[in-house]
Protein backbone atom coordinates (compact mmCIF):
# COMPACT_ATOMS: atom_id res chain seq x y z
CA UNK A 1 0.00 0.00 0.00
CA UNK A 2 1.27 3.54 -0.99
CA UNK A 3 -0.22 6.80 0.61
CA UNK A 4 -0.80 10.28 -0.69
CA UNK A 5 -1.34 12.76 1.37
CA UNK A 6 -1.43 16.35 0.54
CA UNK A 7 -2.48 20.08 1.93
CA UNK A 8 -3.71 23.08 0.75
CA UNK A 9 -4.84 26.43 2.16
CA UNK A 10 -7.41 28.63 -0.24
CA UNK A 11 -8.08 32.24 0.66
CA UNK A 12 -12.20 32.03 0.63
CA UNK A 13 -14.40 31.68 3.34
CA UNK A 14 -15.90 27.96 4.35
CA UNK A 15 -19.10 28.67 3.18
CA UNK A 16 -17.88 29.81 -0.42
CA UNK A 17 -15.39 26.34 -1.15
CA UNK A 18 -18.44 24.02 0.13
CA UNK A 19 -20.51 25.94 -2.10
CA UNK A 20 -18.21 26.11 -5.06
CA UNK A 21 -16.75 22.40 -4.21
CA UNK A 22 -20.45 21.20 -6.14
CA UNK A 23 -19.40 23.29 -9.15
CA UNK A 24 -15.26 22.16 -9.02
CA UNK A 25 -15.67 20.09 -12.25
CA UNK A 26 -17.43 22.92 -14.41
CA UNK A 27 -16.21 24.07 -17.83
CA UNK A 28 -14.78 27.19 -15.30
CA UNK A 29 -12.22 24.51 -14.29
CA UNK A 30 -9.77 23.92 -17.33
CA UNK A 31 -7.31 22.25 -15.23
CA UNK A 32 -8.93 19.29 -14.55
CA UNK A 33 -9.85 17.86 -17.78
CA UNK A 34 -9.84 14.43 -17.16
CA UNK A 35 -13.00 14.68 -15.52
CA UNK A 36 -15.88 13.95 -18.03
CA UNK A 37 -18.87 13.55 -16.16
CA UNK A 38 -20.19 14.36 -12.42
CA UNK A 39 -23.69 12.89 -11.83
CA UNK A 40 -25.28 13.08 -8.42
CA UNK A 41 -26.88 9.44 -7.26
CA UNK A 42 -28.33 10.32 -3.93
CA UNK A 43 -28.87 12.81 -1.56
CA UNK A 44 -30.37 13.34 1.56
CA UNK A 45 -30.53 15.14 5.06
CA UNK A 46 -30.06 12.96 7.95
CA UNK A 47 -32.80 14.63 9.97
CA UNK A 48 -31.00 13.53 13.25
CA UNK A 49 -27.46 15.63 12.60
CA UNK A 50 -28.76 17.80 9.93
CA UNK A 51 -25.72 16.12 7.40
CA UNK A 52 -26.22 16.33 4.06
CA UNK A 53 -25.07 13.08 3.09
CA UNK A 54 -24.81 12.90 -1.53
CA UNK A 55 -23.70 10.31 -3.47
CA UNK A 56 -21.64 11.12 -6.74
CA UNK A 57 -20.54 9.26 -9.51
CA UNK A 58 -17.20 10.87 -11.07
CA UNK A 59 -15.97 9.42 -14.82
CA UNK A 60 -12.38 10.20 -15.79
CA UNK A 61 -10.67 10.24 -19.03
CA UNK A 62 -7.61 9.85 -18.49
CA UNK A 63 -4.45 8.28 -20.36
CA UNK A 64 -2.62 5.39 -18.62
CA UNK A 65 1.22 4.07 -19.44
CA UNK A 66 1.14 1.40 -22.02
CA UNK A 67 2.41 -0.96 -19.48
CA UNK A 68 -0.67 -0.27 -17.37
CA UNK A 69 -3.09 -0.53 -20.19
CA UNK A 70 -1.22 -3.84 -20.63
CA UNK A 71 -2.22 -5.33 -17.30
CA UNK A 72 -5.36 -3.57 -16.59
CA UNK A 73 -6.88 -4.81 -20.21
CA UNK A 74 -8.95 -2.34 -22.88
CA UNK A 75 -11.09 -0.13 -21.58
CA UNK A 76 -8.65 1.97 -19.42
CA UNK A 77 -9.83 5.13 -21.08
CA UNK A 78 -13.09 5.50 -18.90
CA UNK A 79 -13.15 5.34 -14.82
CA UNK A 80 -15.58 5.44 -12.64
CA UNK A 81 -15.20 6.88 -8.88
CA UNK A 82 -17.73 6.69 -6.37
CA UNK A 83 -17.45 10.02 -4.11
CA UNK A 84 -20.18 10.18 -0.57
CA UNK A 85 -19.87 13.43 0.62
CA UNK A 86 -20.84 14.80 3.98
CA UNK A 87 -21.08 18.26 4.78
CA UNK A 88 -21.70 19.20 8.61
CA UNK A 89 -23.11 22.58 9.02
CA UNK A 90 -22.76 22.67 12.82
CA UNK A 91 -19.03 21.49 13.26
CA UNK A 92 -18.72 23.38 9.10
CA UNK A 93 -17.03 20.27 7.51
CA UNK A 94 -17.37 18.61 4.09
CA UNK A 95 -15.74 15.46 4.07
CA UNK A 96 -15.52 13.44 1.09
CA UNK A 97 -14.89 9.54 0.76
CA UNK A 98 -13.83 8.39 -2.57
CA UNK A 99 -13.33 4.96 -4.25
CA UNK A 100 -12.76 3.90 -7.41
CA UNK A 101 -15.36 1.53 -9.09
CA UNK A 102 -13.36 0.54 -12.06
CA UNK A 103 -10.84 -2.08 -11.79
CA UNK A 104 -11.88 -2.72 -8.02
CA UNK A 105 -10.78 -5.94 -8.45
CA UNK A 106 -7.19 -4.77 -9.20
CA UNK A 107 -6.41 -1.77 -7.73
CA UNK A 108 -7.91 -0.37 -4.73
CA UNK A 109 -7.67 3.64 -4.12
CA UNK A 110 -9.64 4.83 -1.37
CA UNK A 111 -9.41 8.81 -0.81
CA UNK A 112 -10.36 11.12 2.00
CA UNK A 113 -10.57 15.08 1.33
CA UNK A 114 -11.84 17.01 4.73
CA UNK A 115 -12.35 20.96 3.93
CA UNK A 116 -12.54 22.96 7.18
CA UNK A 117 -12.03 26.43 8.50
CA UNK A 118 -8.73 27.81 9.26
CA UNK A 119 -10.67 31.39 9.95
CA UNK A 120 -13.63 33.64 8.55
CA UNK A 121 -11.59 34.14 5.26
CA UNK A 122 -9.42 30.88 4.88
CA UNK A 123 -10.33 27.39 4.40
CA UNK A 124 -7.99 24.32 4.76
CA UNK A 125 -8.00 21.22 2.31
CA UNK A 126 -6.78 18.19 3.55
CA UNK A 127 -6.23 15.16 1.26
CA UNK A 128 -5.20 11.34 2.15
CA UNK A 129 -5.62 8.63 -0.14
CA UNK A 130 -4.38 4.88 0.56
CA UNK A 131 -3.51 3.02 -2.78
CA UNK A 132 -3.42 -1.05 -3.13
CA UNK A 133 -2.83 -3.44 -5.75
CA UNK A 134 -4.15 -6.17 -5.30
CA UNK A 135 -3.74 -8.69 -8.37
CA UNK A 136 -1.73 -11.47 -6.94
CA UNK A 137 1.82 -11.69 -8.88
CA UNK A 138 5.09 -9.97 -7.82
CA UNK A 139 5.69 -7.61 -5.86
CA UNK A 140 7.12 -5.45 -8.37
CA UNK A 141 4.59 -4.68 -10.37
CA UNK A 142 2.22 -4.32 -8.01
CA UNK A 143 4.95 -1.63 -6.53
CA UNK A 144 4.76 -0.18 -10.10
CA UNK A 145 1.35 -0.20 -10.78
CA UNK A 146 1.25 1.92 -6.65
CA UNK A 147 3.91 4.65 -7.43
CA UNK A 148 2.11 5.10 -11.15
CA UNK A 149 -1.00 5.86 -8.98
CA UNK A 150 1.12 7.91 -6.55
CA UNK A 151 2.35 9.57 -9.41
CA UNK A 152 -0.51 10.32 -10.92
CA UNK A 153 -2.28 12.25 -7.75
CA UNK A 154 0.52 14.50 -7.00
CA UNK A 155 -0.19 15.49 -11.15
CA UNK A 156 -3.51 15.88 -10.30
CA UNK A 157 -3.16 17.74 -6.90
CA UNK A 158 -1.27 20.17 -8.78
CA UNK A 159 -3.50 20.63 -11.34
CA UNK A 160 -6.87 20.11 -8.62
CA UNK A 161 -5.01 23.45 -6.85
CA UNK A 162 -5.54 25.20 -9.65
CA UNK A 163 -8.68 24.92 -11.25
CA UNK A 164 -10.48 24.80 -8.22
CA UNK A 165 -8.85 28.50 -7.33
CA UNK A 166 -10.34 29.82 -11.07
CA UNK A 167 -13.54 27.82 -10.05
CA UNK A 168 -13.59 30.15 -6.62
CA UNK A 169 -12.96 33.03 -8.57
CA UNK A 170 -15.73 32.69 -10.86
CA UNK A 171 -18.73 31.77 -8.42
CA UNK A 172 -17.24 34.61 -5.87
CA UNK A 173 -18.25 37.17 -8.87
CA UNK A 174 -21.29 35.04 -10.43
CA UNK A 175 -22.63 35.22 -6.58
CA UNK A 176 -21.95 39.20 -5.85
CA UNK A 177 -23.41 39.85 -9.43
CA UNK A 178 -26.50 38.15 -8.63
CA UNK A 179 -26.61 40.16 -5.27
CA UNK A 180 -26.00 43.23 -7.11
CA UNK A 181 -29.03 42.65 -9.33
CA UNK A 182 -31.04 41.66 -6.36
CA UNK A 183 -30.69 45.01 -4.80
CA UNK A 184 -31.14 46.79 -8.01
CA UNK A 185 -34.25 45.43 -8.22
CA UNK A 186 -35.20 46.10 -4.76
CA UNK A 187 -34.22 49.93 -5.33
CA UNK A 188 -36.57 49.72 -8.63
CA UNK A 189 -39.43 48.59 -6.71
CA UNK A 190 -38.93 51.00 -3.62
CA UNK A 191 -38.92 53.38 -5.78
CA UNK A 192 -41.90 52.60 -7.41
CA UNK A 193 -43.46 51.88 -4.41
CA UNK A 194 -42.89 55.25 -3.38
CA UNK A 195 -43.84 57.12 -7.07
CA UNK A 196 -47.42 55.19 -6.38
CA UNK A 197 -47.72 56.77 -2.46
CA UNK A 198 -46.96 60.00 -3.84
CA UNK B 1 -22.19 22.67 -14.91
CA UNK B 2 -20.47 19.53 -15.23
CA UNK B 3 -22.24 17.28 -17.94
CA UNK B 4 -24.09 14.37 -17.01
CA UNK B 5 -22.63 10.34 -18.15
CA UNK B 6 -25.74 10.26 -20.19
CA UNK B 7 -26.03 12.97 -22.72
CA UNK B 8 -29.87 12.55 -22.21
CA UNK B 9 -29.69 13.43 -19.18
CA UNK B 10 -28.03 16.90 -19.54
CA UNK B 11 -30.95 19.03 -19.32
CA UNK B 12 -32.69 17.70 -16.70
CA UNK B 13 -29.31 17.85 -14.80
CA UNK B 14 -28.30 20.87 -15.50
CA UNK B 15 -32.02 22.00 -14.15
CA UNK B 16 -31.55 20.26 -10.82
CA UNK B 17 -27.85 21.53 -10.26
CA UNK B 18 -29.05 24.61 -10.46
CA UNK B 19 -31.93 24.33 -8.04
CA UNK B 20 -29.53 22.48 -5.63
CA UNK B 21 -26.58 24.60 -5.98
CA UNK B 22 -29.42 28.02 -5.22
CA UNK B 23 -30.98 25.95 -2.11
CA UNK B 24 -27.62 24.70 -0.53
CA UNK B 25 -25.95 28.35 -0.27
CA UNK B 26 -29.43 29.86 0.20
CA UNK B 27 -31.13 27.75 2.82
CA UNK B 28 -29.18 24.88 3.60
CA UNK B 29 -25.90 26.50 5.11
CA UNK B 30 -28.14 29.83 6.24
CA UNK B 31 -30.52 27.16 8.33
CA UNK B 32 -33.61 27.96 6.69
CA UNK B 33 -36.42 25.88 5.08
CA UNK B 34 -37.23 23.00 4.81
CA UNK B 35 -34.39 19.92 6.32
CA UNK B 36 -34.66 18.44 2.94
CA UNK B 37 -33.86 20.24 -0.40
CA UNK B 38 -37.75 20.12 -1.21
CA UNK B 39 -38.26 22.14 -4.14
CA UNK B 40 -35.46 20.22 -5.61
CA UNK B 41 -37.05 16.61 -5.43
CA UNK B 42 -39.12 16.77 -8.33
CA UNK B 43 -36.04 17.71 -10.21
CA UNK B 44 -34.05 15.06 -8.63
CA UNK B 45 -36.50 12.72 -9.20
CA UNK B 46 -36.54 13.32 -13.13
CA UNK B 47 -32.57 13.07 -12.97
CA UNK B 48 -32.26 10.07 -11.51
CA UNK B 49 -35.08 8.02 -13.63
CA UNK B 50 -32.98 8.99 -16.70
CA UNK B 51 -29.73 8.09 -14.90
CA UNK B 52 -31.06 5.02 -13.74
CA UNK B 53 -31.74 3.78 -17.32
CA UNK B 54 -28.08 4.83 -18.04
CA UNK B 55 -26.43 3.14 -15.40
CA UNK B 56 -28.19 -0.16 -15.98
CA UNK B 57 -27.21 -0.09 -19.47
CA UNK B 58 -23.65 0.36 -18.70
CA UNK B 59 -23.42 -1.89 -15.60
CA UNK B 60 -22.35 0.63 -13.41
CA UNK B 61 -25.42 -0.08 -11.06
CA UNK B 62 -24.41 -3.10 -10.09
CA UNK B 63 -20.53 -1.88 -9.21
CA UNK B 64 -22.32 1.17 -7.27
CA UNK B 65 -24.21 -1.33 -4.80
CA UNK B 66 -20.93 -3.21 -4.15
CA UNK B 67 -19.29 0.23 -3.52
CA UNK B 68 -21.76 1.23 -1.20
CA UNK B 69 -21.37 -1.82 0.65
CA UNK B 70 -18.24 -0.66 0.92
CA UNK B 71 -18.84 2.42 2.53
CA UNK B 72 -21.07 1.11 5.25
CA UNK B 73 -18.05 1.73 7.59
CA UNK B 74 -17.74 5.92 6.48
CA UNK B 75 -21.50 6.44 6.68
CA UNK B 76 -21.83 4.77 10.53
CA UNK B 77 -18.23 7.28 11.25
CA UNK B 78 -19.50 10.24 9.48
CA UNK B 79 -23.30 10.47 9.90
CA UNK B 80 -22.74 9.58 13.76
CA UNK B 81 -19.23 11.25 14.91
CA UNK B 82 -20.35 11.87 18.37
CA UNK B 83 -21.78 8.41 18.79
CA UNK B 84 -19.16 6.40 16.95
CA UNK B 85 -17.09 5.67 20.35
CA UNK B 86 -19.69 4.68 22.66
CA UNK B 87 -22.00 2.99 19.82
CA UNK B 88 -20.13 0.96 18.09
CA UNK B 89 -19.16 -3.14 19.39
CA UNK B 90 -17.19 -5.88 17.85
CA UNK B 91 -14.83 -5.55 15.11
CA UNK B 92 -17.15 -2.36 13.72
CA UNK B 93 -15.91 -0.92 17.00
CA UNK B 94 -12.51 -1.35 15.92
CA UNK B 95 -12.51 0.35 12.94
CA UNK B 96 -14.90 2.74 13.48
CA UNK B 97 -12.40 3.90 16.84
CA UNK B 98 -9.73 3.89 13.87
CA UNK B 99 -11.31 6.07 11.25
CA UNK B 100 -12.35 8.13 14.56
CA UNK B 101 -9.27 8.85 15.92
CA UNK B 102 -8.29 9.68 12.00
CA UNK B 103 -10.85 12.50 12.69
CA UNK B 104 -9.43 13.39 15.99
CA UNK B 105 -6.26 14.22 14.02
CA UNK B 106 -7.92 15.94 11.33
CA UNK B 107 -9.12 18.53 14.14
CA UNK B 108 -6.44 18.96 16.13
Amino acid sequence: MKVFSNSETFNYSWEEVSTANWQKYCPWNEKSTHVIAVDTISRSVDPATGILRTERLITCKQTAPEWLKSILGAGMEESQVLETSYVDPAHRTVTMVSANLTFSSLINVQETVVYRPLNAHQTQFTQDAKITALCGGWQRIKNSIEDTMVKRFRENAIKGKEGFESVLAMSRRVFAEEREREKMGLIREQASNIRMAA
Amino acid sequence: MSQSLAKQCNEVKERYDTCFLKWYSEKYLRGIGAIDNNECSALFKEYSSCLQVALKERGIDKLLEDAREDNKENDAVYLGRKKCKIRALGPVFLSALMICSRIFIFHV
